[in-house]
């Protein structure tokens, strides 16, 4: 097991989702695109909070060790092997902090943004003046592209490693599985989902969604 | 060699230099130009389309303290009557910030679609429509129902939208 089920629904869900927000926000259905925008901060948030209790694939510390060996894994690349990493290769690990990074950006953004009639805004823009709404808007816009640009380039990564390395990475992300003789190495950390962090970061990301649903 | 270069390079420098010297000279001309053209009413082009710019910014913020507060568990009547109050007074006289030679091709920052002065009929209409929607949602949030207040708040935002849609650039 490479990537435990919680953390594949997240990412299947956010798949869906940046296209549902993108559509809504392009055609003004803003009641949709604040319910799925706080959905989509909720998966995040449980996505965050995942990376402190979670699995070991899931956990930020081991990925940001991993960043350590990037120059070595480079080479490899370079020598066309991809050499399976159980989880995050430290390549990836750099694409995840920084999609990660762009999506907590752009979820909080929307919370504060006020549109330009003052008719429509985020759950927390009430915290803040028109003005301040409009520049979160702005930056809720911009950050947008550098999102599409992120996931462009995770796509870019994954058909790379599809054709030219013949290594499937979507597999794995939707069976959870890859085959143990991928890995160098058989001495693989414990990484089984258990149910109590599962329980205790879902239960804190939508108490978290919901406090901020009822501001006000 | 250098010499050589320095032939080669000249006149496409040269080119270059005059080129955006023309480019430059053109644009501000026709910007400083008609931005200080006086309109019929007094004002120049710049001054009308800043007015009705902080008109509409007004509204917005209007309308932002409606919502922050319809959004509000025990939303304070006070601040939604004193927001709604300023709306027809700052939307007074809408019809009349939109003269001819206001819109973009005027060379200032305007989100005033051209299409507007062809069909200068509907858009007063339209302004009409928002004022009506305006008037009205004010002496509801007077009469203080924060549930008439909200579906009078939707209708009179449906009024700016359905403008907006039509008339003003994406932003």
């Amino acid at each position: 097991m490479v990537w435990d089920g919680a953390l594949r629904l997240v990412h299947w869900l956010m798949v869906a989702l940046v296209p549902l927000l993108w559509w809504t926000a392009e055609e003004g259905h803003m009641d949709w695109h604040k319910s799925f925008g706080l959905t989509m901060f909720g998966l995040v948030l449980f996505r965050l909070i995942w990376g402190l209790i979670g699995t070991w694939t899931a956990r930020f510390a081991p990925m940001v060790q991993r960043i350590g060996s990037l120059n070595i894994y480079i080479k490899k690349l370079r020598n066309r092997d991809s050499g399976a990493t159980f989880g995050h290769s430290p390549l990836a690990v750099l694409s995840v902090f920084a999609l990660l990074l762009a999506l907590t950006a752009q979820v909080t953004t929307g919370l504060f943004s006020v549109d330009i009639d003052g008719l429509e805004s985020g759950p927390l823009a009430v915290l803040i003046s028109f003005e301040t709404g409009r520049q979160f808007a702005a930056v809720h816009e911009l950050n947008f592209n550098l999102l599409l640009a992120l996931i462009g380039l995770h796509i870019t990564a994954i058909a790379i490693y599809y054709f030219v390395l013949k290594d499937r990475l979507v597999e794995p992300m939707v069976t959870g599985h890859r085959s143990r003789a991928d890995f160098p190495t058989s001495d693989l950390p414990e990484n089984r989902l258990q149910l109590l962090p599962v329980i205790a970061a879902a239960a804190l990301a939508l108490a978290c969604v919901i406090a901020i649903s009822n501001f006000g | 060699m250098n010499r050589c270069k320095l032939q080669f390079m000249l006149p496409v420098l040269a080119g270059f230099a005059l080129l955006s010297a023309c480019e430059q000279t053109a644009e501000t001309d026709v910007v400083s130009e008609t931005a200080a053209v006086e309109l019929p009413n007094g004002m120049t082009v710049k001054e009308q389309i800043e007015a009705r710019q902080g008109h509409l910014k007004k509204i917005g913020k209007a309308f932002k303290a409606i919502s922050d507060q319809l959004k509000a568990g025990s939303p304070d009547l006070a601040q939604i009557q004193t927001a709604a109050a300023t709306v027809p007074t700052e939307a007074m006289g809408m019809n009349d910030w939109f003269p001819e030679g206001t819109g973009p091709a005027s060379g200032i920052k305007t989100a005033a679609l051209p299409i507007i002065w062809e069909d200068k009929t509907d858009f007063n209409d339209k302004i009409g429509a928002m004022q009506d929607a305006a008037a009205k949602l004010d002496s509801i949030a007077q009469a203080g129902d924060v549930a008439a207040i909200g579906a009078a708040f939707k209708t009179t935002g449906g009024t700016c939208k359905a403008c907006h849609d039509k008339y003003r650039k994406d932003d």
